[in-house]
Parts: C-alpha cells; structure tokens; sequence
C-alpha cells in the first residue's frame, strides 16, 4: 500500500514540473522549448497553434519559427520527398513573415533557409525531368523561381529559365526521336517551350535548331499520312497548309546555320525544308555543302 | 546545402537532358508523295480504251527518280478501278514495255523524243517534270508555282494517245494547252 502511495506521489511531482513550467507560458514559447530540444513533432504542434493565436500570428517572430521548424522537419524527414509538403510550409511561413513588422530581425537568417530550400527545389526539379514526373518538376521550378524572387526580386533568373526550359522541352521531345513519335498536343506543347526560350534568349542555337525540326516534322507527318486517294482540291488545300508550316520553320533552321550550330544537321535540315518547299535548287546547294563538309 | 559532388550530379542531368536533340522526320519525300497522289487522280479523270482495263494497271518510270519507290509503296495498296498497280523501272528508253501512264524523270528528258517514239501505238499517258515537254509531246508536266506542285496539261497530246481527258482535270491543271 505504502509503496503505491510513494508512486503516486512521484508521478503526481514528475508531471506537475514537466507541465509546470508552461504555465503562463504562450504556444510560441512552448514550441520553441521544444524546437531547443530538437522534439521537432512538439515544436510544430505548438507553432501551429501560434498562428491561430491573434496575439501571436501577427509578429514576425511567430512565422519566423514556424518557417524554421518546418524547415527542420523537411531536413529530417522529408529530405528524399521531392514534393514535400514541410518544405512548402516553411517558405510560405517565411513569405508571411517578410510581410510583417519586426522582420528586419530576421530578415538575413530566413534568406539564407529560403536560398538552401530554393536550392533543394532546383535540385528536386532537374532529377525529375522525365515523361512520368515533369509535372511535378514544372512545379518545383515555379515555386524555386518564386522563392529566387522573394530573395531578390532583381534577380535575373533568365539563364536558369531557359537551361530548365531546354531540359524540359528536350526531354518532352525524346519519344519523337523513336516509333513511338509525339502527338499534335504534345508538339504545340514542346514549341510553346522553345518558343518561350527564344523570347528570352533569341540566338539560343539549341532552340532554334530544335523548333524547326519540329515545324519540319509537322509538315512532313501530315504529308507522309496523306491519303492517295485525296483529291486534287483537297490535295492543294493541304499542299498551301504543309507550305506554310515549312516556312515558319525555315527562319530558325537559317539561325541554327547562322549560329553554326550542329552543322551537319542543319545542313541536312535547310536541305530538307528547301526539298519540303519544293525548292530543289536551294535544297541541292546545302547538300553540296554538306558533302564538303563531310569530305574535310 | 549540397555538396560539389552533387551539384556535379545535377548539372550532368540537366547537360545530357541539353544534348538529346530531335531528328527529323526519316522516309519521308514530300514530293514524290505529292506526286504519287496527283498520279492517282490521273488515273481516275482520264479515261483508258476498254482494252486497257484488264490485268494491271501499269506505271512505268523512265530513269533515276525517288517516285518510283513512293509509287511502289502506293501499289501495296492501292487499285486502279479493279486492275492491281504494278510500277516498273525502264532505265533507257529502249527499255521501256508498254504502260499505262510514263513517268519521264528529269534526267531523262532529253529523250522525249525516243521515248514518243517508243509510246506511239499505245496509249499512255507520258508524265514529265521539266518545263517545255508539254509542247514537245508530254501529256502532263508536273511544274512547281509558288514552293506548290502544279502540273501542266496538254490536252491535244493526251487525246493524240487515245485516251479521253475529264473536264475536271482541265479545271485543276495549272495551265491546260
């Protein structure tokens, strides 16, 4: 009996000092107790009931720490979940903070976390530049971008913009290089991208060079699954339409040749749109050229 | 933050992501398929005599020309009315058998004259791609307008071999003489 007494008792003292020392004591206080502690699950059940606290979710302070916390938690278990959601949290925590007053304090700190996390996105981003994932890579990118420019909104992020668009585009593109091809949606989709990177960066060889091999391709798919049975009218309908896709194509093939990019294949590209706008002349001289060059 | 190995790492996805490049677009010769389905109106707004619509229905290519495999691969499927395709490669004009439509390639033009003379009693339809042979005997001259394949029609010169041309192929043709 006496034993079960002394029990209690011990007990009852333990938990009184454990819970003790929080009385008085606000969610942000607590959940930085914990965060010290490294008890990351408590310090983000804390920090979450901060920001529902009206006296605390309007401080810098409050947001900072969260944007920390989660920060920590993505690091020790999120690091491998290229869409984590701890990451997420915690740039948008820091985004509120840099809203409010009282963020000079922290200011330094939370560029320096958002420079690591952006860093992590762009990483996440590249590695899952393939058919199944490039949704999400698209995704990683955006907020990486977004996070670059809450950093600096100067920064100049054109060079980045267009590597990441080329990747992208390339890899969209791969399956037109096999049997399997790539449908008219996807091709509007891969043009729209090389499109946007000419925008940015008109003498990018790789862009142009690779944006009139799709304008090719187009016009060579519709005449190569011409029906011969089409009839003469519709024949020149498709004829005038296949014509003009050959010619939005023709500028950037001339850039690549300008560029001296891949200069074989863009000998062999002029010599096939010039051959596609039934231009046999042109199409013969970039030949020539072509087997000058292949003669050196 | 990630370590140089890593960076490396990535920079090396997205380099060999950079240097795959599309290619363009293999087996396909725009014009001669342009001019296979041209041919095989031809065949539908001309009209043979009767004794040419029995057995096959012969293409003929006189000389070296990407045509003659595009028409090949078009007689794997397609008919003339009932009578199967059959494409056959004359490499002189002495070579050439009797057909119903004669594909003179360009290299070969200037040989008009024999392969006319080879043709006379038949009626074939004499095809050619170089300007001028339809006043010198070709029935139908494919022609190139504004980067479109065109052709030229000399009506005289088809009826001369016997066969009856559409009123619908004077209305397609470029120019008609």
């Amino acid at each position: 009996m006496n034993k079960r007494i002394y029990i209690l008792l011990i007990v009852s003292i333990l938990t009184s000092s454990v819970l003790g020392q929080f009385v008085g004591k606000d969610h942000l206080s607590v959940s930085l107790f914990y965060m010290q502690k490294a008890e990351l699950d408590s310090a983000k059940k804390y920090i979450d009931l901060s920001i529902t606290d009206e006296n605390l979710n309007t401080t810098a302070k409050t947001w900072y720490y969260r944007g920390f916390i989660y920060k920590e938690l993505y690091k020790k278990k999120e690091k491998n979940n290229k869409t984590s959601p701890f990451r997420i949290i915690s740039i948008e925590s820091f985004k509120k903070m840099l809203t409010l007053a009282g963020k000079d304090e922290f200011t330094e700190s939370t560029f320096k976390i958002l420079k690591y996390e952006a860093s992590t996105l762009y990483n996440d981003a590249a590695r899952m530049l393939d058919p199944q994932n490039y949704k999400t890579a698209i995704t990683n990118y955006a907020i990486f971008r977004s996070t670059m420019l809450l950093i600096n909104p100067g920064t100049d992020l054109k060079s980045r913009d267009v590597k990441f668009k080329l990747a992208l585009a390339s890899m969209l593109n791969r399956p037109a290089e096999t049997q399997a091809g790539i449908d008219s949606a996807q091709a509007v989709q891969i043009k729209k991208l090389y499109l946007e990177i000419l925008s940015m960066d008109p003498n990018n060889p790789g862009a142009n060079y690779n944006l009139a091999i799709l304008y090719y391709n187009e016009a060579a798919d519709i005449i190569n699954n011409m029906d011969y049975d089409m009839d003469i009218m519709k024949l020149n309908e498709v004829q005038d339409h296949c014509i003009e896709i050959f010619l939005e194509g023709l500028p950037y093939m001339k850039k690549s040749y300008e560029l001296g990019y891949k200069r074989r294949e863009t000998l062999i590209g002029l010599s096939n749109i010039y051959y596609g706008l039934n231009d046999s002349e042109k199409s013969e001289q970039y030949k020539k050229e072509l087997e000058d060059l292949e003669k050196e | 933050m990630l370590s140089k190995q890593k960076v490396k790492k990535i920079a090396i996805i997205l380099i060999s992501l950079l240097i795959l490049n599309s290619g363009f677009k293999v087996g396909v010769d725009t014009n001669s398929k342009m001019k296979a389905i041209f041919i095989m109106n031809f065949t539908k707004l001309i009209e043979w005599p009767k004794s040419y619509r029995e057995g096959n229905f012969v293409v003929g290519v006189v000389g070296e020309s990407p045509l003659y495999s595009e028409l090949t691969k078009m007689a794997k499927t397609k008919k003339v009315s009932n009578q199967s395709l059959q494409i056959k490669k004359f490499n002189t004009t002495k070579d050439i058998a009797k057909c119903h439509i004669l594909y003179v390639s360009k290299n070969k033009s200037q040989d008009i004259s024999s392969v006319l003379k080879k043709v006379k009693s038949n009626s074939t339809l004499i095809i050619t791609e170089q300007q001028g042979l339809v006043d010198k005997g070709a029935g139908i001259n494919f022609i190139i307008k504004n980067n479109r394949q065109k052709f030229e029609l000399n009506k005289k010169n088809v009826e001369k071999q016997k066969l009856k041309v559409s009123s619908n192929l004077e209305a397609l043709a470029f120019t008609v003489k």
